[in-house]
C-alpha cells in the first residue's frame, strides 16, 4: 500500500506540473487581471499557488516515504491528501475563494462604523431614550450665545432612526408662536437632554399636533 | 418659501395685520423667499387710526415662515406661521414693538428687529 500511495503522489505531481504548464499561457493573457478584479490578492497567481502546492507534496512525500516505513498509521496521509485533492476535482481550474458581493460587504463595514461611532458618542454622555410623546428638556450649546446654554423644553413629536444621524422634533410655545425644532440625537451641541414627562400617545409622529396645539390658528 | 400672493402675518406695532408679498427683491427672478429676504407687499388688512392704510405698498422683511430653516449644525426650525416685519428703505422697522420668536439669522442685516424681539431663537 505504501508503494501504492507513492506511485499516486508521483502521479499528482506530474498532475501539477502539466497544470502549471497549461496555466501559464492562460495567466499571460489576462487572466491575472480578472482575478485581481475579484479580489484574488492572497494568492499572487494559480501558477504560483500550484507551485507552492507541488512544493509542498514532494516535500511531504519524500518525507513520507522516510516515514512510512516506520509506522503504519493512515493518519500521515490525510494532509499530502488534502493538499492532492483540489488538483484531481477540478480539472483546468485552482482552487475557488468564495466572496460576498462587494457592496454587501462595504454596506457591512459601513454599519458596523455606524455602531461604533454611536457607542462611542453614548460611553461619553448619558443619553436617555426619548420617545414621542416625552416631555423634554434640553440645554442646547450655542457658539452665537458665548454665555450659558439656552434651555429648550417641549413635547417630542417624532424620532427618527438612522444610526448616527437619528434626529427627533420637539414642538413648544415660544412667545405665542408654535416653533418645532429638530436637533441630532447625538449632536455635541446638546449638553444634557432630560425626561420630564411621559405622555401616553398612541402614535409614533405626532404631527395631529399643529392644528391642535397651534396659538395663531384662526377658529 | 414665500412668493407672490403668499399672505403673510404682520410681527409689530405698525398698524397693518395683514400683508401679501407682491414681489422678492434681490435677484431677478427669484422664486421664493426665505427667511431674512426683504419683500415688496401691500397692506390687506390694517388697525383702524395708524398711519398705514390699507393696500398701501411697503417693504417687509420675512422673519418666519411655515417652511423650514435649516442651520448649520444640522438642527432645524419650522414656526407655525408666515410673519413679517415692516420695514422702511434702510432696513430699520417702521413699528416700536416686535412680537413673536425671531430667528437668529436676522441678526447680521437686521440688528434693530432682534434686539426688539422678546425671544431670539
Amino acid at each position: 500500500m505504501s508503494f501504492r500511495f507513492i506511485q499516486r503522489q508521483n502521479f499528482a505531481v506530474l498532475n501539477t506540473v502539466r497544470l502549471c504548464s497549461s496555466a501559464s499561457p492562460l495567466m499571460a493573457n489576462g487572466n491575472g487581471h480578472e482575478l485581481r478584479k475579484l479580489g484574488f490578492d492572497s494568492v499572487s497567481s494559480p501558477a504560483s499557488y500550484l507551485l507552492n502546492s507541488v512544493r509542498r507534496i514532494v516535500s511531504s512525500s519524500s518525507m513520507h516515504g522516510r516515514i512510512f516505513t516506520a509506522t503504519s498509521s493512515s493518519r500521515g496521509f490525510a494532509t499530502t491528501g488534502d493538499s492532492v485533492q483540489p488538483f484531481d476535482s477540478a480539472s483546468d481550474a485552482p482552487p475557488r475563494i468564495k466572496f460576498k458581493r462587494l457592496d454587501k460587504t462595504a454596506k457591512h463595514i459601513m454599519q458596523i462604523l455606524d455602531k461604533e461611532a454611536v457607542g462611542e458618542v453614548r460611553a461619553q454622555r448619558e443619553i436617555p431614550d426619548i420617545k414621542p410623546g416625552y416631555i423634554v428638556q434640553l440645554k442646547v450649546e450655542v457658539p452665537e450665545n458665548k454665555r450659558r446654554a439656552s434651555i429648550v423644553k417641549g413635547i417630542v413629536i417624532a424620532r427618527r432612526n438612522a444610526g448616527l444621524n437619528s434626529t427627533f422634533r420637539i414642538r413648544r410655545l415660544v412667545a405665542g408662536v408654535g416653533v418645532e425644532s429638530m436637533f441630532p440625537l447625538y449632536s455635541p451641541n446638546l449638553k444634557e437632554i432630560k425626561v420630564l414627562d411621559k405622555k401616553k400617545v398612541r402614535r409614533a409622529k405626532l404631527y395631529y399636533l399643529r392644528d391642535k396645539m397651534n396659538a395663531l390658528k384662526k377658529h | 418659501m414665500i412668493q407672490p400672493q403668499t399672505y403673510l402675518n404682520v410681527a409689530d406695532n405698525s398698524g397693518a395685520r395683514e400683508l401679501m408679498c407682491i414681489r422678492i427683491i434681490g435677484a431677478s427672478n427669484r422664486r421664493y423667499a426665505r427667511i431674512g429676504d426683504v419683500i415688496v407687499a401691500v397692506i390687506k388688512e390694517a388697525i383702524p387710526n395708524t398711519p398705514l392704510e390699507r393696500s398701501e405698498v411697503i417693504r417687509a422683511v420675512i422673519v418666519r415662515t411655515c417652511k423650514e430653516l435649516k442651520r448649520n449644525n444640522g438642527t432645524i426650525i419650522r414656526y407655525d406661521d408666515n410673519a413679517a416685519v415692516i420695514i422702511d428703505q434702510e432696513g430699520n422697522p417702521k413699528g416700536t414693538r416686535v412680537f413673536g420668536a425671531i430667528p437668529r439669522e436676522l441678526r447680521l442685516s437686521f440688528t434693530k428687529i432682534v434686539s426688539l424681539a422678546p425671544e431670539v431663537l
